[in-house]
């Protein structure tokens, strides 16, 4: 459904792509998780051919992208696409509709209620909803979202998702919940790279969990490596950042082993600092 | 294609906003030159501002793409099976068809302002006379459109358009104008079209030379147009 082979895209000194590859196949829910700034949209565009790549390529539905819009079995909601403020909402859905082969209209209550608005007065959560209802009207096999739930709320959230139920769908995100929720794979992009790629439970157990930071003044790193539920280690000098998916086992472990243990703070993991570890850089 | 077509020309024709600019103010104008300066001859000033507001009808084609290029508009359009000149051949039509309706306005302020009277065969030529005039105009707006982008592309129109129309001596009459400008002012598209319309007035047909000078702007302006769209980042 989607092909990407090693992409590589610099705007100016920054590098936003960085030999990106992914293949998505049929009836996937493929979800972009990464930070702001990780190349999630850097690489949706690509992929659909509104940016040229620096190299790689790019195929969608096994053609061109470019060609794969035309044959209309795409669907696609862009973060920063505008809309026509003077027309009203059913006028634009149903001429967007009419330009493909199998012209479809979303068939949600709120959308219908909206009909006769002029887009002008629509609230940003509507306009999504309009967005939304543009990357349906033509039946698409493939959907491509990029961060498709941003100013909805919970109902239409929840509305949307049902929607793409039945469909293959690649989308970004930058919350690990809507990963979690509406995909069985998960992609994990950091500075233009894909650092981690697999079904959800992999990735939540790389990314979710605690973090507990500790100072031990004789750094033992294999003893604190063999503490129950825990994945990852980071040690600087005499301070120690533990990443479990178990922090009660952890911790009572910690407090019987490590008598001179000091300093101990946990914390939720949040996707950024996830990503400090998972790529080893600094933040 | 069609869908897009059918969409934009039912947007330039639901739009107030076109009307009153391109014949209220023309009319507005009219009345001032001819009822309260008492300037010029109510025929030819009809004519005059008739084809100043298709004029800048066709012009502000290119406003719109201008807009809509700055408003993410044209990126969701670009991820649907409309291809990239079925957008321009949509902004186009929908336009010019937007154009009609204002010169009939102006033209009805004539008569039944102005007491203009003319022969039947001249009010339903007029119309298409001026409207084919203000062709070059629109392939101008293309190429303003792809050129800038948001507000300081309706500005840049804005002073383009005023600078053509009074050129092209729809403000003031050519032969009034300076004798260093007229030769330049004679062979600039605003005076063309509106000549087309000035000699239906006498019952004569288009020249030969008006009708070289505009299919000749046309042609430079559809290159420009061209040459801008390829440059553009955002079609």
């Amino acid at each position: 459904m989607l092909e990407l082979t090693e992409l590589k895209k610099n705007y100016g000194e920054i590098t936003a792509l960085d030999g990106v590859s992914l293949r998505v196949r049929e009836g996937e829910k493929v979800a972009l998780l990464g930070p702001n700034g990780a190349g999630k949209t850097t690489l949706l565009s690509i992929a659909l051919g509104l940016l040229s790549p620096d190299s790689g390529t790019a195929r969608l539905l096994g053609r061109p992208p470019r060609e794969a819009l035309a044959a209309g079995r795409v669907g696609v909601l862009l973060q920063d696409a505008g809309l026509p403020d003077d027309v009203r909402v059913g006028d634009l859905v149903g001429a967007v509709a009419g330009m493909y082969p199998t012209p479809s209209i979303l068939a949600d209550p709120e959308l219908e209620a909206l009909a006769g608005r002029r887009v002008l007065g629509l609230s940003g959560g509507q306009r999504q909803l309009v967005r939304f209802a543009l990357a349906l009207a033509g039946d698409p096999r493939l959907l491509i979202l990029d961060e498709p739930t941003v100013g909805l709320d919970v109902d239409a959230r929840r509305a949307l998702w049902r929607q793409v139920s039945d469909r293959t769908v690649v989308f970004a995100t930058h919350y690990l919940a809507e990963a979690d929720d509406h995909a069985d794979r998960v992609v994990l992009l950091s500075g233009g790279r894909v650092v981690a790629d697999g079904p959800v439970e992999e990735i939540k157990a790389l990314v979710g969990g605690t973090e507990v930071r500790l100072t031990l003044d004789t750094m033992d790193e294999p003893g604190l490596r063999s503490l129950p539920g825990v994945h990852a280690i980071v040690i600087e000098g005499t301070t120690a950042t533990l990443r479990t998916g178990d922090s009660d086992a952890t911790l009572r472990a910690l407090f019987a082993g490590f008598g001179d243990v000091r300093n101990v703070r946990t914390s939720g993991v949040d996707l950024e600092s996830a990503f400090v570890s998972l790529t080893g850089k600094g933040a | 294609m069609r869908s897009f077509l059918r969409f934009e020309v039912r947007r330039a024709m639901s739009n107030p906003v076109n009307l009153v600019f391109l014949a209220g103010f023309p009319v507005l104008l009219y009345l001032l030159w001819t009822k309260v300066l008492d300037l010029a001859s109510g025929p030819v000033s009809m004519v005059s501002m008739a084809t100043y507001g298709a004029m800048g009808g066709a012009l502000f084609i290119g406003g719109a793409i201008a807009l809509e290029r700055s408003s993410g508009w044209l990126r969701q359009l670009a991820v649907t099976p409309l291809p990239a000149h079925g957008y321009i051949v949509g902004k186009l039509v929908g336009g010019m068809l937007a154009v009609l309706p204002s010169v009939v306005i102006v033209l009805a302020a004539g008569a039944l302002l102005g007491g203009v009277r003319l022969p039947a065969g001249t009010w339903l030529a007029l119309p298409l006379l001026i409207w084919a005039g203000v062709i070059p105009f629109a392939a101008l707006g293309v190429a303003f459109g792809y050129s800038l982008k948001g507000q300081s592309a309706n500005i840049a129109m804005m002073v383009a358009y005023f600078l053509l129309a009074v050129l092209g001596g729809l403000w003031l009459p050519v032969s009034r104008m300076p004798e260093g400008l007229r030769t330049p002012a004679e062979y600039s598209p605003a005076y063309q079209a509106g000549s087309l319309g000035w000699r239906a007035l006498d019952g004569l047909a288009p020249t030969g030379t008006s009708v070289l000078v505009l299919a000749g702007w046309t042609a430079l302006f559809v290159l420009l147009g061209v040459w801008r769209y390829r440059s553009a980042a955002w079609r």
